[in-house]
């Protein structure tokens, strides 16, 4: 049979329509010969809206960027405030952020093993990092009042404190995550099924992980020495100690072993954010103008670096702010991740760099020369993926089985 | 407690067929959707089957402010499903346009669009608060007669 | 001497004009560029100072003419950033692609989002606006409202 050339848009898409896809993809037999992004189908008009809202409702704003790093915008965009302003935020204030923020890269990372454990079949282990999850989410509505989107911060500090009754249901809370994390940590290491499967996919080495300006868990894959809490520090994290996690794999299977590793990392952060916990105010007084000036703010997000600008001009509204997430920095290097690679593979190499879930939620009609096109689901897609491993000896079944799917908390 | 006994018996027996869409915002309720599926909350004891395409849903669980470049593509969806159909919009984004009301992108709720039938209101609508309004759309099935299903 | 006073000391030697460059507190430099200049000092940032890493590139309405600040960080954690501008009749600035590749995106959103022509960029998809989005309307820029986009196709925003 000849190699064909097929091309895949991979998106939102119908046949009767033209719309924006995520992915375009060039096929050749079954193997990824190129493939181009287009991006922007969320496309909301935030950095606009910003201009017309007060800095107060900016956060409230930039906090629904996205719904797994709502504390990284948020607290990434509040610190570029508190800079112009020339504000001192009092140290317990710093330390109560860099809590939460270890939360919720915890709730990240946990949901992105769910997430991938779907992708290649392993339902089980959605089930399992999914119900840990639900741990961290009840801490984070003990300590804000919300699962998500916990409105925590405020010009100048944060609006709750932590008091002494909460801080043992932490640490209480973070020794049983500690423990199951090393379980999932034995599946990364032992199990033959989810090592094969993720490994030699999605590769990027060393040197293309800083020319294509990959960030997060997805360049430390590729031994890149790179996290902004280390590198230019903020909140609370110039004083605490912890390691920054890399792997040499270069794969996606990299990518979840940083993962795993910046889980337990995180779980000594916490204890000695709660252990060293400065006394005294939890706010500073903040004016409602900004004085003119500018900032350029760094965070360490779940994903990888999240960067905003902002430039105030004397009024109580910004001037400009620009925002910069880190899967968009990410994306780009998805292009080469997927070249040379089978089609089989897409869904894991794509879910590997943790994209906004709505990313991975789209259609895909696929262009087959001799009939008419036909719309697959992304679910369809995963199936397609699941059963072409299988044919190759690659099978979560039978693990599947042997794990007992727990039944509430 | 009985009425719940009622709504799960018929659930069972009807299994509603669901379609999740998003229309593009910041995925938070989505996630709670999920999370509805997961073993705290198992949604699936209600009988809801997740399904990947519209022409064999019966509800659509929409997500998300209606943007300007997702709004053709939901009027398809909603087109594409068979008769007869329900909507719930969750979040409060996909009830009234949310914090991105403002937004030049965003033209507000998921009712600008197409006919709703539950809002859950939250942001995001915890998995509690998604169940509440799924099985009260459960109830009020039963209530209305509904064709069978072929 | 700090590392951020090292960066200064460097750069004006080499660039007289960049004299007034800020350091406004640890790890962040902000430096004004004359347009003309701007390739000139951006390559020897990149190549020469070690600043490997392009952060973002952050396009601004100043009015007469559109600003662009491009963040450059080293891995130590120093962020340069480098301020440019050119005048709104010929807001012209050329790609940085060729040492950045993911600028790419950054360089197609200046294009939609504020209407600067990118020289050398490569054929490529639009990027943040959809397709059918109404020619010579920048959202970004100051004297864009909203309601101009009612004039193309029907008007579905939902009243008040």
């Amino acid at each position: 049979m000849p190699h064909r050339n097929f091309k895949i848009p991979i998106g939102p898409q119908h046949p009767a329509l033209k719309e924006p896809e995520c992915f375009q993809i060039v096929l050749n037999g079954e193997k990824i010969t190129s493939s181009g992004v287009r991006l922007g189908y969320n496309h909301r008009g935030i950095e606009k809206a910003c201009e017309q809202q007060t800095y107060i409702q900016d956060m409230y704003l930039l906090e629904r960027v996205c719904g797994i790093c709502s504390h990284s915008h948020a607290t990434c965009f509040i610190q570029a405030v508190e800079e112009i302003a020339g504000l001192e935020v009092p140290k317990r204030a710093l330390y109560i952020r860099t809590l939460i923020a270890e939360l919720e890269r915890i709730h990240s990372h946990l949901l992105w093993l769910g997430v991938a454990g779907h992708e290649v079949g392993f339902d089980t282990l959605l089930m399992y990092t999914w119900r840990d999850r639900e741990v961290v989410m009840d801490l984070l509505a003990m300590l804000t009042g919300n699962r998500v989107n916990y409105g925590m911060n405020t010009i100048g500090g944060v609006r709750r404190d932590i008091t002494a009754e909460q801080i043992p249901q932490i640490l209480k809370a973070v020794d049983i995550l500690e423990e199951r994390t090393k379980y999932y940590i034995q599946i990364a290491t032992e199990e033959i099924t989810f090592i094969k499967r993720l490994s030699n996919v999605g590769v990027v080495a060393y040197e293309d992980a800083i020319r294509l300006g990959a960030v997060g868990p997805t360049a430390r894959a590729s031994g890149v020495e790179r996290d902004v809490r280390h590198d230019d520090p903020y909140a609370a994290y110039g004083e605490l100690s912890f390691n920054v996690i890399t792997d040499k794999h270069c794969d996606v299977y990299g990518r979840a072993v940083v993962r795993v590793g910046e889980l337990m990392e995180s779980y000594k952060m916490i204890r000695q954010l709660l252990a060293n916990m400065p006394e005294g105010p939890i706010t500073v007084k903040a004016p409602r103008k900004i004085k003119p000036g500018q900032a350029f703010s760094r965070y360490e997000a779940p994903r990888g670096e999240d960067v905003h600008y902002v430039q105030a001009n004397g009024t109580d509204k910004p001037e400009r702010v620009k925002v910069r997430a880190p899967t968009l920095a990410n994306v780009q290097a998805v292009s080469h991740m997927l070249k040379d690679g089978y089609l089989a593979d897409l869904p894991i190499v794509i879910a590997a760099i943790d994209p906004c879930f709505s990313c991975t939620d789209r259609m895909i009609a696929v262009c087959d020369e001799n009939k008419s096109p036909e719309i697959l689901t992304w679910p369809a897609l995963r199936q397609r993926s699941i059963e072409w491993h299988r044919s190759r000896g690659i099978d979560f079944s039978q693990l599947n089985r042997e794990f007992k799917i727990p039944q509430g908390t | 407690m009985a009425l719940l006994k009622k709504i799960v018996t018929w659930a069972r027996i009807k299994s509603p067929w669901i379609i999740h869409f998003n229309t593009g915002a910041c995925n938070a309720c989505d996630i709670e959707i999920i999370a509805s599926l997961t073993p705290t909350f198992d949604i699936e004891r209600f009988g809801i089957l997740l399904k990947g395409t519209p022409r064999h849903a019966d509800v659509l669980v929409c997500s998300g402010p209606v943007t300007r470049q997702i709004k053709d593509r939901l009027i398809r969806i909603y087109e594409q499903m068979p008769e007869p159909k329900f909507v719930v919009a969750v979040g409060t984004c996909a009830c009234s346009g949310g914090v991105f009301k403002s937004c030049y992108n965003v033209k507000g709720g998921i009712n600008e669009v197409i006919p709703v039938s539950v809002f859950i209101p939250g942001c995001p609508a915890s998995p509690k608060a998604i169940i509440d309004g799924v099985v009260k759309l459960l109830a009020s099935l039963e209530e209305t007669p509904v064709a069978a299903k072929g | 001497m700090s590392e951020e006073n090292e960066i200064k000391s460097q750069l004006v030697e080499k660039f007289g004009f960049l004299n007034e460059t800020t350091i406004p507190r640890a790890r962040r430099l902000f430096a004004d560029v004359p347009l003309g200049k701007f390739s000139e000092v951006f390559d020897y940032a990149v190549k020469q100072m070690k600043f490997s890493i392009l952060c973002t590139i952050t396009g601004l309405d100043e009015g007469a003419s559109l600003g662009f600040i491009y963040h450059l960080a080293r891995p130590s954690g120093i962020v340069l950033n480098l301020h440019t501008k050119a005048p709104k009749e010929k807001p012209v600035i050329k790609t940085v692609t060729g040492y950045f590749p993911a600028a790419d995106a950054y360089e197609r959103e200046l294009a939609d989002l504020l209407g600067a022509k990118v020289e050398g960029l490569p054929e490529g998809n639009r990027y943040p606006l959809p397709d059918d989005w109404p020619a010579g309307q920048y959202p970004l820029r100051k004297d864009w409202k909203v309601e101009m986009l009612d004039g193309k196709g029907a008007n579905e925003n939902a009243t008040s």
